[in-house]
C-alpha cells in the first residue's frame, strides 16, 4: 500500500480542472450507467440488490478512505457501522421512531462513536491506532454481545421495519427502491469528501498525514482536525450501517460489528487507491462483485478470497491500486 | 467473592497465563527482531490446533506428541511469513499489519474450506483434577502450563547463554549495528518466523486441549498477544513472563466477578488500556 506517513509533498494533491482526466469521465459514465442499469437489467431483484448492497460498501470504503485521507487507518470500522446499525434499530424498535429519523440519528452516533477512537489518536499513532481501533471495535462487538437488557444480546434484533420510499414503494421488497436510496448515499459520500477534499479542511488533513510535525508548526491542530476526520468519517459509516439494518432487517452483534465491516473497507479502499476520490468506491465494486459473482458459485466457502487475495496483491505489486493503474493519485 | 473463590482464581489465571505468555513469545519475538506486528498470530495458533485435531483424529496420537509435530508442520508457514513480510515497505509496523490482516484473512477462509465452521476439541483422556491445598486444577491444564514454562525458560536460556542467541537479541536492539558486527540479520529475522511459527503451531495443539477450535478463535489470541507485547516490553521473555502472569490472574478474577462471558471485553480493554499508556511505542526508543 502506499505508506500513509511517508513523504512526499502536498504538491501532489493538485487541483484539478472539472472536466478533469480519464477517472473523472469514468466516473461520469459509470454514475450514468448506475442510474440507467435497474432498466437494462430488466428490474431483475437479485442483480438489484447486488448492485444496491455493493453501493452501501462503496459508500463505505468511502467513509473509510475520508479518514485514511486524514492519514488515519482504521482498523475498526465496523465499531461506528455497528453503532449506526444498533441505534436506528433500537429508535425503531423500541420508542417506534420512523426510520427515516433513525437512519440520520444513526449518522450522528456513528460520529459519536467515532470520538473516543479519534481523541485516543492524539496519543497514537500509525500501526497502533490501527491496533487501538480494532480493540475498540472488539470492544463494543462484546459489548453489544453481552447488554442483553438493551441489544438483545447474541439472538439479535429481528422484525426491523422497512423505508418506506412514498407511495408502494418499500426499500428492502421493492429492489428499485433500495437500489437508488443506496446509489444516493454514496454520492453523499462522495460529495461530502469531494468538498471537504477541496476545503482548508481537506488541506488539513493532508498535511497531517504527510508530517504531522510540519502541519503542527505551522499552525493546523492535529488533534481537532483528527477529530473531525474521525467525526466525519464515522458518521457516514453509522448512515450505512442503518441502511444495512434496514435493508437486511436482522442485525446481531457477530455481524455489524464482526471484522467483516472492518476489512472489507480497509481491503476495498486501498484496492482501489489511498488518498482517492473514486479509488475506494471503485475497489468496492469491483472485489464485492467478483466475489459475490465469480466466487460464491463456485468456491461458496471461499467466497472470502479475493478479498484477501487482493489486499496481498495490493501491498507488494500495486502500492497506489487501482488508481495507480490508471495513473492518477 | 468468598476467600477459597478467590484462591482458585488465582491458580486458574497463573495457570493460563504461562500460556498467555508462551503464546506471545511469538508475537514478541518476530517484532522484536522484524518490527513486524504479525495480526495473522491468531490464526496460525488455530490451524496448528487443527492440524494437532487432524493427526489426532486420524491415528490417535496423544496430544504431546502431536505438540512437536504440529510445530514441525507449521515451519513452512513461517518461511513463507518470513518471505512475504521481508519485503514490505516502510512503515514496516503498519504495513505489516494491513498485510497480516489479509494473510489472517485467507487463513481463515483455508479453515473454513478443510475444517468447515464447527467447533473441534482434542479431547485428552479424562484424568481426576489434580487437589492442591484444595484447589483443583484439572490435569490437563497444568500440563499445558509445565509446557508453557518450560518453553519459555528454556527459550530464555538460550537467548541469554549462547552466541545464537546473542546473535538475535542484539539484532532485536539495532539490526544496523549487528549487521555491522558480522551478525547474519537476515538469517536471525527467518530464525524469529519459524520460531514463531513452531511456537503457534505447537501452542495450538495446546490450546485445543482446553478451547474449542474455530476459524474465528484466533482474534483474541491475537488481541492477548499485542497486550502481552505491550504489558512486558518486546525481547525480555522476563517481563512477558509477568505480563502472561498478570492478565491471567486479572481475567481470571474478571471473570469469577462478572462471568465467563465477558471475558473478550477484558482483553480488549487491557490492550486498549495499554496502548494508551505506552503509547510512545512498543518497541523502546525506536518509536514508529
Amino acid at each position: 500500500m502506499a505508506d500513509p506517513g511517508g513523504g512526499g509533498g502536498l504538491g501532489k494533491e493538485r487541483r484539478r480542472s472539472p472536466q478533469g482526466g480519464p477517472v473523472s469521465r469514468l466516473g461520469v459514465g459509470g454514475l450514468l450507467l448506475a442510474v440507467i442499469f435497474p432498466f437494462l437489467a430488466g428490474f431483475h431483484p437479485y442483480y438489484l440488490y447486488l448492485l444496491g448492497t455493493g453501493f452501501l460498501l462503496a459508500s463505505l470504503a468511502s467513509a473509510w478512505g475520508l479518514l485514511a485521507y486524514a492519514g488515519q487507518i482504521s482498523f475498526g470500522h465496523a465499531a461506528f457501522f455497528g453503532v449506526g446499525a444498533y441505534t436506528t434499530a433500537l429508535l425503531a424498535l423500541e420508542l417506534g421512531v420512523t426510520p427515516w429519523l433513525g437512519i440520520l440519528i444513526a449518522g450522528g452516533a456513528g460520529a459519536l462513536a467515532a470520538l473516543p477512537i479519534g481523541a485516543a489518536a492524539h496519543l497514537l499513532r500509525g500501526a497502533y491506532l490501527a491496533l487501538g481501533s480494532l480493540a475498540y471495535a472488539e470492544l463494543l462487538r462484546v459489548l453489544a454481545l453481552n447488554w442483553t437488557g438493551l441489544t438483545g444480546g447474541g439472538a439479535g434484533l429481528i422484525g426491523l421495519p422497512g423505508l418506506h420510499l412514498g407511495g408502494e414503494l418499500e426499500f428492502a421488497r421493492e429492489r428499485a427502491g433500495g437500489y437508488y436510496l443506496s446509489l444516493a448515499v454514496l454520492l453523499l459520500a462522495l460529495a461530502v469528501f469531494a468538498l471537504l477534499r477541496r476545503s482548508r479542511v481537506g488541506l488539513a488533513w493532508a498535511a497531517i498525514r504527510e508530517r504531522e510535525e510540519r502541519a503542527q508548526l505551522l499552525g493546523v491542530s492535529p488533534t481537532r482536525y483528527k477529530l473531525l476526520a474521525f467525526a466525519c468519517s464515522g458518521a457516514l459509516a453509522g448512515l450505512v450501517g442503518a441502511l444495512y439494518a434496514h435493508a437486511v432487517r436482522f442485525i446481531e452483534p457477530d455481524l455489524v460489528f464482526g471484522r467483516y465491516f472492518s476489512i472489507l473497507p480497509l481491503i476495498m479502499a486501498t484496492f482501489g487507491g489511498l488518498h482517492t476520490l473514486l479509488g475506494p468506491p471503485a475497489g468496492a465494486l469491483v472485489l464485492y462483485l467478483v466475489s459475490e459473482l465469480l466466487f460464491h458459485p463456485l468456491l461458496p466457502r471461499l467466497h472470502q478470497l479475493p478479498y484477501a487475495l487482493a489486499l496481498i496483491g495490493v501491498v507488494f505489486f500495486l502500492p497506489r491500486g487501482l488508481a495507480g493503474l490508471l495513473g492518477r493519485r | 467473592m468468598s476467600p477459597a473463590a478467590l484462591v482458585h482464581s488465582l491458580a486458574v489465571g497463573l495457570v493460563t497465563g504461562s500460556f498467555y505468555a508462551f503464546l506471545a513469545l511469538a508475537f514478541a519475538l518476530v517484532l522484536a527482531i522484524t518490527r513486524v506486528l504479525n495480526l495473522a498470530h491468531g490464526e496460525l495458533v488455530v490451524l496448528g490446533g487443527y492440524i494437532g485435531y487432524s493427526l489426532w483424529k486420524a491415528w490417535g496420537l496423544p496430544p504431546l506428541l502431536l505438540v512437536p509435530l504440529a510445530a514441525l508442520a507449521s515451519l513452512p508457514l513461517g518461511a513463507i511469513w518470513r518471505g512475504l513480510l521481508g519485503r514490505v515497505r516502510e512503515p514496516v509496523e503498519l504495513n505489516s499489519l494491513v498485510l497480516t490482516f489479509g494473510l489472517g484473512l485467507l487463513l481463515q477462509n483455508l479453515m473454513l474450506g478443510v475444517w468447515a465452521g464447527d467447533y473441534r476439541l482434542i479431547a485428552g483422556d479424562a484424568a481426576p483434577p489434580l487437589a492442591l491445598g484444595g484447589i483443583a486444577l484439572p490435569r490437563g491444564r497444568l500440563l499445558v502450563a509445565a509446557i508453557s514454562l518450560g518453553t519459555v525458560g528454556a527459550l530464555h536460556l538460550v537467548l541469554t547463554r549462547t552466541r545464537w542467541g546473542t546473535a538475535l537479541r542484539a539484532t532485536s536492539l539495532d539490526p544496523e549495528a549487528a549487521g555491522l558486527m558480522g551478525i547474519n540479520t537476515d538469517r536471525a529475522s527467518l530464525t524469529s518466523f519459524l520460531l514463531a511459527a513452531a511456537i503457534a503451531g505447537g501452542g495450538g495443539v495446546l490450546f485445543a486441549t482446553f478451547h474449542y477450535l474455530h476459524p474465528a478463535a484466533g482474534v483474541e489470541l491475537t488481541l492477548l498477544a499485542i497486550a502481552l507485547s505491550i504489558l512486558g516490553g518486546v525481547g525480555r521473555l522476563s517481563g512477558l513472563l509477568l505480563g502472561g502472569l498478570l492478565i491471567g490472574v486479572v481475567e481470571a478474577l474478571a471473570l469469577t466477578w462478572a462471568g465467563p462471558e465477558w471475558r473478550e471485553l477484558v482483553v480488549a480493554a487491557i490492550v486498549l488500556l495499554l496502548l494508551l499508556l505506552r503509547s510512545r511505542g512498543l518497541v523502546a526508543g525506536r518509536g514508529h
